[in-house]
């Protein structure tokens, strides 16, 4: 067999390599093809066909529209809109992101405790996580209500006046960081409790052995080892927070205060401005924003990241 | 001749697939110069179509009332089926659907157009001009009340005809005014409501969740155009004509009034969402709002025991009358649709606002009737509070170009009102960033779309 092998000329054994090639590509286009064609026609297409937007005057609903080049991105940058849009998103990610991980594992430490009720209150914590974004913010308008909101009257109980939560901008963006925080904590917390349960036990009980407390054994061995939990939660928590739409949309429709970049996109566009064109630059810049960040955490975040 | 498939060849073949996407994406707006204008159609030579689409927000809860009426009209036209689309909660989410479904095929033929966005369609080409519709289907228009018909003019022609139109009106807690001694009545000016206030306040400071005196309707949506009342009366306005005014010595110092009322005499306050649920929660004495929330609101007070009054908007020190806008909706029809549906449509629209409906309408909802000619007897003796809308509707005035005919503006304005009424902000310094705002949009645009 192996003297016949070796009288196989060689152009022969190419041409049927490539022939297998052939076959194997076909094979794989038959496969993926349907695939591509779909993410190409809904995902990258209306990607593109927003850039191309971007370079017009166009208001929404009119059939005609101007070539303005980058006109939009200059506006969007020179008018004091970007100042406020960005520091907005800023605030809103920074607040949402922190106080959803560092509350998610406070909450996970405590849920890590042998304690009767701890499934129960697991299903509780994560609960909101699962619940309409939509149903979220009706029941917390209702509830930051300034007349007739349960915390209201709550607050009036006390003797206290309940604070313009809807009016206020600036209040409003905190009302609309708190309800986002209470919602996504219970993520982290399931996700921190997984990488806490996951934590060698040898390496904790050393540290017990060498005379560390729990908080030193928590802030020099644990945190650092869950590190690739807090940065998987960090890349999705951010992802998430500058996606954030539904609840600021029932909360705050017009967006007093709380314009952050999607929003923002949205205002303008089918808001009362109807500012296409305008509308598209913001997304274009959501869209640049989103990958910086996701490529600023591969490069620099994950070179802090601990595995075990 | 064959050519090896390998992972350069498909990369470069992916690549020209999405190089041609993208060229196909391409298909949006026009950049090109506009079209010459179609010539105009021959009305008597169309067959109005079977079937057209009525898009409503229901303003002051009408789904029921529109409901019977498109059956009524069903009834009148037999071969004509409308069928009634929820496109929002209100008349901006109705906007929004009407805009988008530009870029399909599938345009609702009758949509409610709110004060604030009628133009924006007529300017933009998507609503067809009515005059030679409405004479195609017979209807002579002279039976409109003329103020609120005109407000829809604009190059020489109507572009809606009125439907749910409305005043704001002063509301008031009878038992609340009664507590405090005042009169029985809505208030002839702000000044004479400004020696109320303290001793309204005073005396009802002590019931459960009582706020205020008086409650300035939610800013969102309202602030412009309620607003106007108080700018008008102090001799002020958003705008005279194309002409910005939003900081000028009046309309400074109408506005730091409103907030002085707010932080200085602390008896008025801003509603969150719903002044008049405000109101028939006992939270507050006094407010203005829609004739279209009227009806809802006699109703939800009798429920709960309430004394419910309106009246006219007060004056103010430079004008007592008028000082009224007018408001509401009004029923556009879609250009992007076919002849024959634009027909029917014009029937519908004529149908559903002739002396009949409109009564009907106007019983239902509490929007004015806006048919010369309609028999509000029965309705008045319903709900005789409807008698000081008709009466007010005697003394409007048409609102500042600058709050409806510029996109975007009134959400300037309620900005600007939020930051004077709740952050306390400078009045002065806030006036002129609006104004700046409003010169913007006009000039950018609307000025460059406008008929000479």
């Amino acid at each position: 067999m192996t003297g016949m092998d070796k009288s196989i000329p060689l152009g022969r054994t190419k041409r049927h390599a490539s022939a297998r090639a052939r076959r194997e590509a076909w094979v794989f286009l038959a496969l993926a093809l349907p695939n591509i064609v779909l993410i190409a026609f809904f995902t990258y297409r209306p990607l593109l066909l927003n850039m191309y937007y971007s370079t017009l005057d166009w208001t929404l609903g009119s059939m005609d529209a101007v070539v303005v080049g980058l006109g939009n991105y200059v506006e969007f940058f020179t008018s004091g809109d970007a100042e406020e849009v960005l520091s907005i998103t800023a605030i809103f990610t920074v607040a949402t992101v922190g106080g959803a991980l560092v509350l998610g594992l406070l909450v996970a430490l405590v849920l890590n405790k042998k304690v009767p009720g701890a499934t129960l209150a697991r299903s509780a914590v994560f609960a909101p996580y699962v619940l309409s974004g939509v149903g979220v913010g009706l029941v917390w308008l209702f509830i930051f209500d300034p007349v007739y909101g349960a915390l209201s009257w709550v607050l009036r109980g006390i003797g206290l006046a309940s604070p313009q939560w809807i009016n206020d901008p600036n209040l409003a963006l905190v009302m609309l960081i708190i309800v986002y925080v209470w919602k996504n904590l219970g993520y982290c917390a399931v996700v921190y409790l997984a990488g806490l349960q996951s934590l060698p036990k040898d390496v904790m009980e050393a540290a017990s052995l060498d005379g560390a407390g729990a908080f030193r054994r928590f802030w020099l061995v644990s945190f650092p080892l869950l590190s690739p939990t807090t940065f998987f939660l960090l890349i999705t928590s951010l992802l998430s927070s500058l996606q954030a739409f539904d609840i600021i949309k029932i909360m705050t429709p017009t967006g007093n205060g709380t314009g952050t970049l999607i929003f923002e996109a949205y205002l303008q566009a089918f808001g009362a401005y109807n500012r296409a064109g305008y509308s598209a630059a913001i997304s274009v810049v959501l869209f640049v924003v989103l990958l910086a960040m996701t490529g600023m955490q591969l490069r620099f975040v994950e070179r802090k990241v601990h595995y075990s | 001749m064959t050519t090896d498939i390998n992972r350069r060849n498909l990369l470069a073949a992916a690549g020209l697939g999405m190089g041609a996407l993208a060229l196909a994406a391409c298909g949006g707006p026009s950049t090109a110069a506009p079209a010459a204008t179609a010539s105009a159609t021959d009305w008597s030579k169309v067959k109005p179509a079977s079937k057209i689409t009525f898009m409503s927000s229901h303003p002051g809860k009408s789904a029921d009332i529109e409901a019977a009426l498109i059956k009524d009209f069903q009834a009148a036209n037999p071969g004509i089926e409308v069928e009634l689309v929820t496109g929002g909660a209100n008349y901006e989410e109705v906007a929004q659907k009407f805009q988008t479904s530009q870029a399909g095929n599938n345009v609702p033929d009758v949509v409610v157009a709110s004060d604030v966005w009628w133009f924006r369609y007529a300017i933009a080409g998507t609503v067809v001009p009515l005059e030679a519709l409405l004479s195609a289907v017979d209807d002579k228009s002279a039976g409109f009340n003329k103020t609120l018909y005109d407000d829809y003019n604009y190059g020489e022609s109507h572009w809606a005809v009125p439907y749910a139109r409305s005043t704001p009106l002063f509301y008031y807690n009878k038992d609340h005014f009664a507590a405090a001694g005042v009169p029985d009545r809505a208030p002839a000016t702000w000044d004479e409501f400004a020696s109320w206030a303290p001793k309204i306040q005073a005396a009802n400071a002590g019931k459960p969740g009582y706020l205020h005196a008086y409650q300035y309707p939610a800013l969102a949506g309202y602030a412009g155009w309620t607003l106007q009342n108080v700018l008008w009366g102090q001799g002020a306005g958003w705008s005279n004509k194309w002409d910005m005014t939003a900081n000028s010595d009046a309309s400074v110092k109408a506005m730091q009034w409103v907030a002085d009322t707010i932080v200085k005499d602390g008896w008025a306050g801003v509603s969150s969402k719903d002044a008049v649920a405000d109101m028939t929660a006992g939270a507050i004495s006094s407010t203005i709002s829609s004739t279209g929330d009227l009806v809802g609101t006699l109703k939800a007070a009798s429920t709960s025991g309430m004394n419910i009054g309106v009246g006219f908007l007060p004056g103010g020190a430079v004008s007592a009358s008028p000082v009224c806008p007018t408001g509401g909706a009004g029923l556009v029809i879609a250009t992007k649709t076919s002849p024959e549906r634009q027909l029917a449509a014009a029937k519908f629209i004529s149908f559903v606002t002739n002396a009949q409906s409109t009564a009907k309408f106007s019983a239902a909802t509490g929007y004015m009737p806006v048919r010369t000619d309609a028999d509000m007897t029965p309705v008045l003796s319903a709900t005789p509070q409807i008698q000081v809308a008709l009466d007010q509707l005697k003394v409007t005035r048409s609102q500042d170009y600058g709050r409806v005919f510029l996109p975007g503006a009134d959400l300037e304005m309620a900005n600007a009102a939020a930051k004077i009424m709740n952050e306390k902000a400078d009045v002065k310094a806030t006036l002129d960033t609006l104004q700046g705002k409003l010169e913007e949009i006009y000039t950018k645009t609307v000025k460059p779309k406008l008929k000479s």
